[in-house]
């Protein structure tokens, strides 16, 4: 009778955490399913956009979050995702290095700034600004630098701006100091 | 076939989720600014509605009063989750469009209410009959909109890469309203407004 | 400390929630027929909306994130929602009866709002700190208060006013919305 009566009451928290028990299987099995594909996807996004902006690349390496490029042999320019504070969110900016001073471009990868405004730091008419410039020469024109803002943008543009400049002067110390290093 | 015609085509005129029962609105609204997002946010929502009207009307007797509603929750959660993992793996463009609409249609009232409405208290038949008409509703308003919001907006009818064709005024000079977001809250008071006036849809 | 006043001011106008995220909507239809409703129901999902951003940033920084086990956000984010709406249910039932007979269904409907999971997905997102998550949901909901007072105003006069039979109710509403969501449409260029 005992044994009866507590199961009854116990029913809706045993059948609750039957269902939570069969939710997280389901979820483990269908994440280890998936998560193959999805890592490769951003395999083939990051070579594709390193591709773009590196044309005579051939190959590449990653390593401590930077991204050598070489071609045939030959190391070409550096890569590394710069991530800006903008409106909407964070801006992940990839940054190219033709080599320790100078700038090879930049690509937007993702945003989501006001649109017709801030969205268009994507556009090659901001980001061909960065292209050839000196890493001390990324600053708003206004700062001394020589970007112009986007009008009504300044801040997604401060954000891009911002962002390359410090992550390149970081990433810039971490190349030498590896080549130091030997 | 009576009975399961008669539930099916509840959900698309009489109980029409979106222009009659006004329920889900928050990704109809963000959603629609093209037809590839309109037929891909179906998808995934004939996919969670379907399955989670199956697996409640099963069990419809099992479940305790006070359990409801989180059985329920975590059921459809799940199925949230497996989609959106899936979408993120075999369609990414599409996972990217949708963004966080798409775990968003956890708490889009239409599946809760339905579970909480009719499948807990219909066998299975009805429940599936139910499900997809409810979604054919909901795609039909969707697609309405999605529409609209892309001629209008952007001038052009493209779907999944298949180019259809350009309307010559409106690609140069797209209304670009329509591809903002107050543009979609016009869309759907204009539509309701319709729909209520030609008697189609009562209050 | 800019960079918060960027995101608070981001929140509530640029990207507001209702008229630019569209996250929060059903409420937004239901409730905000009389001003003084539609404050309470505002500062309610505010206050959901800040303790389940502090409770799942916790929740995904400690525990998601060094477990690997990201896939069970939304089933845990929503679990978590769903318990808070619950208890903060019951202590207004005790505290204050005629608030919780004024919210009626709109209450646990906060469980549902797309405005709270939102602000959840959004903050893990965006990879906020624990700060910048609390300043984002405060923003967010005032943002979605804010809008839903104008709303009610406008709707109250619009009780009143000679309007055209297909458009009474929620035709109207959205109409109002467009209106409201083109002046907000304004602050886009504003920093």
């Amino acid at each position: 009778m005992q044994a009866k009566d507590f199961l009854k009451k116990a029913f809706p928290v045993i059948l609750l955490t039957a269902v939570v028990a069969i939710s997280v299987t389901a979820l483990t099995y269908t994440d280890r399913m998936t998560r193959g594909e999805i890592e490769a996807q951003k395999e083939v996004q990051t070579e594709s956009m390193l591709s773009e902006m590196f044309p005579e690349m051939s190959r590449y390496e990653f390593r401590d979050d930077i991204y050598t490029i070489y071609s045939d042999g030959d190391e070409i320019g550096y890569a590394f995702i710069a991530v800006g504070k903008g409106y909407g969110g964070g801006i992940d900016i990839l940054v190219g290095l033709e080599d320790e001073t100078t700038l090879k471009d930049i690509t937007i990868i993702s945003q989501k700034e006001t649109p017709g405004l801030g969205t268009r730091i994507a556009e090659p008419s901001f980001t061909d600004m960065f292209s050839g410039l000196n890493i001390a020469d990324v600053a708003l024109r206004q700062d001394g630098g020589q970007v112009d803002a986007i009008t009504s943008s300044t801040v997604s543009s401060a954000a891009v701006v911002d962002a390359v400049r410090t992550t390149a002067m970081e990433k810039v110390k971490l190349i030498k100091a590896s080549e130091e290093g030997g | 076939m009576g009975k399961f015609g008669k539930e099916f085509a509840k959900g698309l005129i009489i109980s029409n989720p979106v222009f009659v029962l006004a329920l889900g609105l928050c990704p109809v609204l963000a959603i629609s600014t093209s037809i590839d997002n309109a037929l891909g946010m179906t998808l995934a929502v004939l996919i969670v509605l379907l399955g989670a009207n199956v697996i409640i009307s099963l069990i419809r007797r099992f479940v305790p009063s006070i359990t409801r509603i989180p059985i329920f929750i975590v059921i459809i959660a799940t199925l949230v989750t497996v989609v959106n993992l899936i979408f993120h793996a075999r369609f990414p463009d599409l996972y990217e469009s949708l963004g966080i609409f798409l775990p968003l249609v956890v708490v889009n009232c239409i599946i809760l209410g339905r579970a909480e409405a009719f499948a807990s208290k219909n066998p299975i038949l009805n429940s599936i009959a139910d499900a997809l008409g409810i979604t054919v509703g909901f795609m039909l308003a969707l697609l309405i909109i999605s529409f609209l919001r892309q001629i209008l907006g952007t001038g052009n009818l493209a779907v999944f890469g298949i180019h259809f064709f350009d309307l010559p005024v409106l690609k140069e000079h797209p209304i670009v309203i329509f591809i903002l977001p107050p543009g979609a809250f016009l869309l759907i008071g204009l539509i309701m407004a319709l729909f209520r006036r030609t008697g189609v849809m009562k209050e | 400390m800019s960079e918060f006043a960027t995101i608070f001011i981001g929140m509530v106008l640029i990207n507001n929630f209702i008229l630019m995220r569209f996250l929060g909507l059903c409420p937004f239809f239901g409730v905000s027929k009389k001003i003084g409703s539609a404050v309470s129901m505002g500062v309610a999902v505010t206050f959901v909306m800040t303790i389940a951003s502090i409770a799942t940033w916790l929740i995904h920084n400690h525990i998601l994130v060094p477990f690997d086990i990201e896939y069970m956000d939304i089933v845990i984010y929503i679990l978590v929602i769903a318990t808070l709406v619950q208890v903060i249910e019951i202590f207004i039932k005790k505290t204050n009866a005629n608030l919780y007979f004024a919210f009626g269904i709109y209450l646990p409907l906060i469980t549902t709002n797309c405005a709270v999971l939102g602000i959840t997905l959004i903050n893990a997102t965006e990879g906020y700190s624990f700060t910048g998550s609390i300043v984002a949901a405060l923003g967010g909901g005032l943002g979605f208060t804010l809008v839903l007072a104008m709303m009610s105003g406008i709707r109250e006069k619009l009780e009143l006013a000679n309007t055209p039979k297909s458009m009474r109710g929620l035709p109207i509403a959205f109409i109002t919305a467009t209106l409201l969501g083109l002046a907000f449409q304004g602050f886009g260029g504003m920093l």
